[in-house]
């Protein structure tokens, strides 16, 4: 057996994986040879010191500011794949109805002939409904405690404000709007029932130019804040 | 966990923190040595972590996949810094707590500097093997090479430990 194989059977003992033949084959070798023996006592020192050294703690902040620096967005790549997970059934139903919508219309003109002309019909559609949240602006927030962002939004309603905050502790954000004082409490938390994303509604708040102020308090202290507002025309 | 962690549950990642973060630092701070830079890697890593949990493959053990980008990342760091900032002072040393909790503090001291005097591929799998305690397939998983191939090169590592702490006249 060669050095190295020898080698091989000492690292092989360190680790505990010798069959019996291994083993009285290197017993065999370090009984004759004393060089190798102390190489085998030295790295058994060695291994066992590496073993014993305890793992350190790691910072207490560590996991805030981890949590702290991830993506103010985060939950989209769910909501994209939610969207993902739907799309193609739906886009495969959409498809479906136009091919039906289509050689309805083509029989139904073979058999009656043309319409009434476009114009004609003007006017009697429905309303479109409820329509996506317009966001008029928006602050990130990248402070000590609090990271995310809150947008302020216009929809149908009115005005309102979106708030996706991610800290280690809960956050408190006080909303001043005119002369109105709004606070929402315990956001920010992974924990917090609605996830990081929170909604509230602003009334009263519409007019081009007004400001909403914002308070970021963490155990009721003070940590940051911001000011949006609402833009000069649409 | 992790499936939880992919649907965008931020509770189930922050139990993934919790679970992993020591690990992940001890890895981290065994390779840099110094605790800052560990801090940092530890937290570029659970960023990675997040970001690409969507590619990452659920028939592969999640610690193989996160104490791989831990090695990755710490290596990348150790390109970034200076040789002196990688292996200089005793930071640790100075740090309060840190030295009670080490059993022996003399040999744990002179196997963190001489650790810093091998390459980082010797010290990723002394970090795996005696830090981590994985197995050869494990570290097989994570360093991308086969099982032989870190038999041999962990045997290596330890001789260069062995020696580096022989020249320190530690051995």
């Amino acid at each position: 057996m060669t050095e190295a194989a020898h080698l091989a059977l000492i690292h092989a003992s360190i680790d505990g994986e010798l069959d019996e033949h291994q083993r009285s084959e290197l017993a065999g070798h370090l009984l004759a040879n004393p060089d190798f023996r102390a190489l085998r006592d030295g790295l058994r020192e060695v291994c066992a010191a590496l073993d014993g050294m305890v793992a350190v703690e790691p910072p207490q902040d560590l996991r805030a500011g981890i949590l702290q620096g991830l993506p103010p967005m985060a939950e989209k790549p769910q909501q994209a794949r939610r969207a993902m997970r739907w799309s193609a059934p739906l886009l495969r139903y959409a498809a479906i109805f136009a091919g039906a919508l289509i050689a309805g219309t083509i029989l139904y003109a073979a058999r009656v002939g043309r319409g009434p002309d476009a114009t004609e019909v003007s006017g009697t559609m429905a309303g479109s409904g409820a329509r996506a949240p317009n966001v008029v602006d928006t602050v990130r927030l990248d402070l000590a405690q609090v990271g995310g962002q809150v947008s302020l939004y216009r929809a149908d309603a009115g005005f309102g404000l979106e708030l996706q905050l991610i800290a280690s502790a809960p956050v408190d954000v006080l909303v001043a709007s005119g002369e109105q004082t709004l606070r929402i409490s315990g956001l920010g938390r992974p924990d917090s029932p609605d996830g990081a994303r929170t909604t509230v509604a602003l009334p009263g708040v519409g007019q081009h130019g007004q400001t909403v102020g914002l308070t970021f308090l963490v155990a009721g202290r003070k940590v940051g804040a911001a000011t949006l507002t609402v833009p000069a025309g649409r | 966990m992790v499936r939880r962690c992919r649907d965008g549950d931020f509770k189930a990642f922050d139990q993934l923190v919790v679970r992993y973060q020591k690990p992940v630092f001890n890895a981290a701070l065994r390779m840099l040595r110094n605790p800052e830079d560990a801090r940092d890697v530890a937290q570029t890593v659970f960023l990675k972590v997040f970001e690409h949990l969507e590619q990452y493959d659920l028939n592969l053990k999640f610690y193989s996949w996160i104490y791989r980008i831990t090695l990755n990342e710490s290596i990348n760091a150790l390109g970034r810094l200076r040789p002196s900032e990688a292996i200089s002072g005793n930071e640790i040393d100075q740090r309060p707590g840190l030295e009670q909790q080490v059993e022996s503090q003399q040999m744990s001291r002179a196997i963190e500097q001489a650790l810093t005097r091998i390459q980082p591929d010797h010290r990723a799998v002394i970090v795996l093997r005696h830090f981590l305690h994985l197995g050869y397939q494990d570290m097989g998983e994570i360093l991308e090479l086969p099982e032989k191939t870190v038999k041999s090169r962990l045997y290596t590592a330890r001789q260069l430990l062995r020696d580096a702490l022989l020249e320190d006249g530690v051995c």
